[in-house]
């Protein structure tokens, strides 16, 4: 059954189609992966999904239900959980209260908000904890963000994501501009992910797609130019034709 | 963290012995209004230009009541608490959709209408010459006109104040405002409702305004024009960011100084605000942290000289 899906979804900036008639079902419990040239529409698919800005025309549905226009700190707490291409976190804070936070919003309940201390939250905090152990930066959990390596900025990234508990978790290139060494160990993470979460990986590096997908969903120039799995996807002569630099069939 | 307490407490003690009364009350009064405008500036991040709307706003609307209802002294607290947060509501209502230069010009655009309707509306705030005649009522049988009297009811309600702003920074909220300074973006994608927030903020630190502008109108008697002026939204902001805007104390420390400097300058020399111009450009260009950050550094650095 499909957790995720869109219909005819599209988005246009003015002139320019960057999601054009998109067409997707993500199943529950699934690793599905999109992948495309630069400039695709991956990153501004995502950004509808997550309702950054609603989409010109189409629908979103979340477990049946439609979502569509749902702005985006709403959506979060609908169970839609993402990471950014580019690292996007709170450099000043410590790691803990960088995950704290994410966990917080998505909490039961927000009862003494004004008042209590955030350390009264003993749900929270464990989501907190559990979110840092799970990238492996538990150690590190009071050092602050801004302090940390690349590598280690990529991994907390994920664990924002990972704190707020999501259904779905949406990963935007979380191996982008990573060593070798740490794309191997960001690669372990996601497939210790895997099965735990339904999960929605935008990627450039084939063989990382390839050995952790279950379905691959191809863009170019905003639309879909295929769909399945791995093996169908490397066999497929628009994909590669697509990569090559031609123009889609 | 004790020693910062400790310290407010023995200035507490120890001011109205340097300086006359009513100067002391000053500090005290000013400090709640840079608490709540630290809360936009230092934990939002967000710069308004406007906070004396709520300041003076709520020093004649609750001067105007002792004055012509003769309500007691809590009931004026009450009222400027409450016309504090409400206007700062409306004003941060308008200003929170914006962003950057734009939510700084609205702040200070939408200080100048309220500045000139208090400038036109003489038969209630007397225009130019300001609203005289604010009693300073009795409360529960305690006589505030004696100006002592009236110190230590100003710092008592500075420490509650003070207290409360310490429970409001380390709850949920000062996290979510801090992270919202920290990264707009993130904030809204992990669930928070970015706008609302710093509405609440606008709300909280338009309350602690509206607590020092009745305390102030209180004090002089009188509720100036300048007293919902930019001059005045521009010194509790300046105040702040020399005092520290990342911490707590930081406009305490910022309302001391300055209150302190414009009272014993003013008599010296006229041109002393140049003073405050250059420690000013000192601030944003050398010590982002203002004092506190510069006593922190102080105390890293003899400790490890020290351990040399
Ligand atoms: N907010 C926006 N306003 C205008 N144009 C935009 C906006 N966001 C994206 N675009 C444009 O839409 C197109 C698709 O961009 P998008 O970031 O979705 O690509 P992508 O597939 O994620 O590429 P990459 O692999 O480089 O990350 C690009 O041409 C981009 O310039
Ligand atoms: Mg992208």
């Amino acid at each position: 059954m499909a957790l995720l899906e869109t219909k005819r979804l599209t988005k246009s900036f003015g002139a320019l189609t960057a999601v054009n008639g998109v067409s997707l079902a993500v199943e529950a419990g699934s690793l599905h992966s999109i992948i495309g040239p630069n400039g695709a529409g991956k990153t501004t698919l995502f950004n509808l999904l997550t309702g950054t800005f609603p989409p010109t025309s189409g629908q979103i549905l979340f477990d049946q239900n439609d979502i569509t226009g749902t702005p985006a700190s709403r959506v979060a707490h609908l169970g839609l959980a993402r990471s950014y291409q580019r690292t996007t976190v709170f450099p000043a804070f410590s790691l803990f209260d960088n995950v704290w936070v994410a966990a917080f919003a998505t909490g039961k309940s927000w009862k003494g908000l004004l008042h209590k201390k955030t350390s009264d939250y003993a749900e929270v905090t464990g989501r907190a904890r559990q979110a840092l152990q799970d990238v492996g930066l538990e150690q590190k959990s009071t050092q602050l963000a801004r302090q940390l390596s690349h590598g280690e900025q990529r991994q907390l990234e994920l664990a924002i994501a990972l704190a707020a508990a999501p259904r779905v978790l949406l990963l935007d290139e979380p191996a982008a501009g990573l060593s070798p060494e740490e794309t191997r160990r960001m690669v372990a993470l996601v497939r210790a992910l895997k099965g735990r979460y339904t999960m929605v990986l935008i990627e450039h590096k084939m063989d990382i797609i390839m050995s952790v997908s279950d379905r691959i969903s191809v863009m170019h120039f905003g639309s879909l130019i295929a769909e399945g799995t791995p093996a169908e996807i490397q066999k497929n002569a628009d994909v590669r034709r697509a990569y090559l630099g031609g123009v889609a069939a | 963290m004790k020693k910062p307490f400790l310290l407010i407490l023995i200035s507490i003690f120890l001011l109205p012995l340097v300086v006359r009364p009513a100067i002391a009350s000053e500090i005290w009064i000013f400090a709640i209004f840079g608490l709540g405008a630290n809360l936009l500036l230092g934990y939002t991040g967000l710069l308004s230009f406007g906070q004396s709307t709520f300041f003076g706003s709520a020093a004649y609307v609750a001067g105007w009541m002792m004055k012509v209802h003769g309500i007691n002294a809590f009931l004026a607290l009450v009222a400027g608490i409450g016309v504090g947060a409400l206007s700062a509501a409306a004003v941060g209502y308008l200003c929170v959709q914006r962003s950057g230069l734009y939510f700084i010009m609205l702040t200070f655009a939408l200080n100048q209408l309220f500045y000139f309707t208090a400038y036109q509306w003489t038969s209630v705030t007397g225009g130019e010459d300001g609203m005289p005649g604010v009693p300073r009522p009795a409360l529960a049988g305690i006589d505030f006109k004696d100006p002592l009297i009236y110190y230590a009811f100003v710092s008592l309600l500075f420490l509650l104040a003070l207290f409360l702003m310490k429970r409001i920074t380390e709850s949920p909220l000062g996290k979510i405002l801090q992270a919202i300074r920290e990264n707009e973006v993130r904030a809204e994608a992990v669930g928070y409702n970015v706008p609302r927030f710093k509405l609440l903020a606008f709300v909280v630190g338009g309350a602690f305004s509206g607590l020092a502008g009745v305390l102030y109108a209180m004090l002089f008697g009188i509720v100036p024009l300048e007293a919902i002026s930019f001059v005045f939204s521009g010194n509790v902001v300046f105040a702040t960011l020399i005092g520290g805007s990342g911490s707590l104390y930081g406009p305490v420390i910022g309302s001391f100084v300055f209150i302190w400097l414009s009272e014993s300058m003013s008599t010296v020399w006229a041109r002393w605000p140049l003073l405050l111009g250059v420690a000013f450009v000192l601030v944003v260009m050398f010590l982002r942290g203002g004092l506190v950050e510069a006593w922190t550094r102080f105390w890293t650095w003899r400790s490890s000289k020290q351990r040399d």
